[in-house]
């Protein structure tokens, strides 16, 4: 369990961080998303201990990271954006010296690094590689195993799936999943359908402020309807009035109508744009599934317009 | 053993393991020994040559104002650019920790750059009539130990204030060879109530105390001393990077 209230941080008078806060229990991924610059990087390093915040708390597993840091910072495994590694070593030397940082000995330290490799497919006889000759998946594979061979509860993986091919990618959410099962999980990625495939919720940080924290079950419910008919822009706006649409003049005097939802809030928007369409001449009339990249612009965009 | 203790020790070791997993650990113990067997044979090793090690001690303490700070220039940077700082900063361990980890790390490789003069002081002691005596070897030795020390953790402190191993290096070279200067000529240009203190901070001065034979304890505090605030400001640098 990871809770974060109230975090800013600034890099002089660049006010980087302003007043994020998150709670994510055990069992849950959560998705940081932002665009760059946003401030999801200080975020991600503010709750792995990387960073200190200027103002504002965070409780690791109950522990208070200001009050007690070097305590709070053994229930995190943290995977920097970079996979950073020592490429001199070799795969077991580099897992055995992270359980040895985090106070694992003799046979708990020789356990742990198996269970680690394991976890993580990395085989047995890729331990004595150095890391410097691995692939780029081995290597991403090797960081991951470095920052979970200590079994931390607090799980904080930044771009997990950086440069990997499609197969160890599926390999990788697979192996994120699994894991998240008895852990806290956060996930920051610039791949929106990494975020989507891992997730079970989604933040969106812009401007250093929280935008946007949803269950992303929540986005993947019908968002309004799209439907085409024989009829001009402007018969349209009159038959739909009362509905927040937009009209989209197609070829032949077909029209293209975005209904985001019905004005009465117990209506299904497909069900209410048939009713009011009965008797033209309709060639296609779906739901409008809300990804979460429609999600993503969207809050984006608001922020912009407020702005 | 406590987990300050334990955390030192796996940082020390991995770190002095990486220093000869790389090039740069050999090749420093490497030059160090060649540029001392050199100025062993030329200055010691000859006929009518008095039978001391001084002038190889004098030699080696601007060699180790030189080397010490390459042995010193990556341990923090080379983490920092690497990017696993990171995750260091993030496992359980404290600042001080880290930064006492490497310097001890530094000061293994020093010691290994050190202990092979021993075979010149055997080699002349074998060679020579009258024999030297062991005394002014041990101080000499300490006398080195000591300036490498400070040189070191001066090294380290500069490493974790740049991500730039060249800038770590060169800021180490300039500032030991302006310590020097301003200790040993300095004195002569300034009033006479701070040339004492200017004096005193002298490190050529203690060294050839030591070369000489003597080991006062005042020198021995004086370099532990000047370490011990090095490697604590080390710490407080590495401490600052989760602030800045």
């Amino acid at each position: 369990m990871i809770v974060a209230n109230d975090l800013h941080r600034w890099y002089g008078r660049n006010h980087a961080v302003r007043g994020v806060s998150l709670e994510v229990p055990p069992g849950q991924i959560l998705g940081l998303l932002g665009p760059n610059g946003a401030g999801k990087s200080t975020t991600i390093r503010m709750l792995a201990g990387v960073l200190t915040p200027d103002r504002g708390s965070i409780t690791i597993q109950g522990v208070d990271a200001r009050r007690r840091p070097t305590l709070a910072r053994t229930n995190i495994g943290y995977l920097p954006e970079s996979a950073a590694l020592y490429t001199e070593m070799s795969v077991l030397g580099m897992l055995r010296h992270h359980a040895s940082l985090h106070g694992l000995s003799g046979d708990d330290r020789r356990k742990a690094v198996a269970r680690a490799m394991e976890r993580c497919r990395l085989p047995a006889e890729r331990g004595r590689s150095r890391l410097g000759s691995l692939s780029k998946g081995y290597r991403q594979r090797a960081a991951l195993a470095a920052a979970i061979v200590h079994d931390p509860p607090v799980l904080i993986l930044d771009e997990p799936t950086n440069g990997l091919d499609p197969t160890q990618l599926r390999e990788a959410r697979s192996l994120i999943g699994e894991l998240a099962q008895d852990r806290t999980v956060i996930v920051c990625s610039h791949v929106l359908s990494e975020i989507e495939r891992i997730c079970q919720r989604v933040v969106i940080i812009a401007g250093g402020r929280v935008l946007a924290d949803d269950p992303l079950d929540s986005l993947r419910t019908p968002a309004g309807c799209i439907a085409e008919v024989l009829l001009d822009p402007e018969a349209c706006r009159g038959l739909l009035e009362g509905a927040q649409a937009v009209f989209e003049p197609l070829e032949a005097g077909w029209t293209r109508l975005t209904l985001d939802h019905a004005p009465e809030a117990d209506v299904p928007a497909r069900h209410w744009l048939a009713h009011r369409l009965r008797g033209r001449e309709i060639r296609e009339l779906r739901d409008r599934r809300g990804g979460l990249e429609d999600h993503f612009v969207r809050v984006l965009d608001k922020l912009e317009a407020d702005a | 053993m406590t987990a300050s203790f334990r955390a030192i020790r796996v940082i020390a070791v991995r770190e002095f393991a990486a220093l000869f997993r790389l090039p740069i650990g050999w090749l420093i113990v490497a030059v160090f020994q060649l540029l001392i067997g050199l100025i062993f044979a030329l200055t010691v090793l000859t006929p009518e040559a008095p039978a001391t090690m001084r002038p190889v001690f004098g030699v080696a303490m601007l060699i180790v104002i030189l080397v010490a700070p390459a042995v010193a220039m990556r341990l923090i940077s080379e983490e920092a650019r690497a990017g696993t700082l990171e995750v260091v900063l993030s496992a359980p361990v404290r600042s001080w920790e880290l930064a006492l980890g490497k310097y001890l790390a530094g000061m293994a490789l020093a010691g290994c750059m050190l202990l092979p003069m021993l075979i010149h002081a055997w080699l002349l002691r074998t060679v020579s009539e009258p024999k030297p005596d062991w005394g002014p070897i041990a101080a000499g030795m300490l006398s080195l130990a000591m300036l490498g020390s400070v040189c070191v953790a001066l090294g380290l402190l500069a490493s974790a204030m740049t991500e730039s191993q060249t800038l770590a290096f060169l800021g180490t070279v300039l500032t030991l060879t302006a310590w020097v200067l301003a200790t040993t000529i300095g004195p002569a240009y300034v009033p006479e109530r701070f040339a004492g203190a200017l004096a005193a901070a002298s490190p050529g001065r203690r060294i050839d105390d030591f070369a000489r034979g003597v080991i006062d304890l005042r020198h021995i505090v004086f370099f532990t001393a000047f370490t011990a605030w090095l490697v604590f400001a080390a710490g407080v640098a590495i401490e600052r990077r989760r602030w800045r």
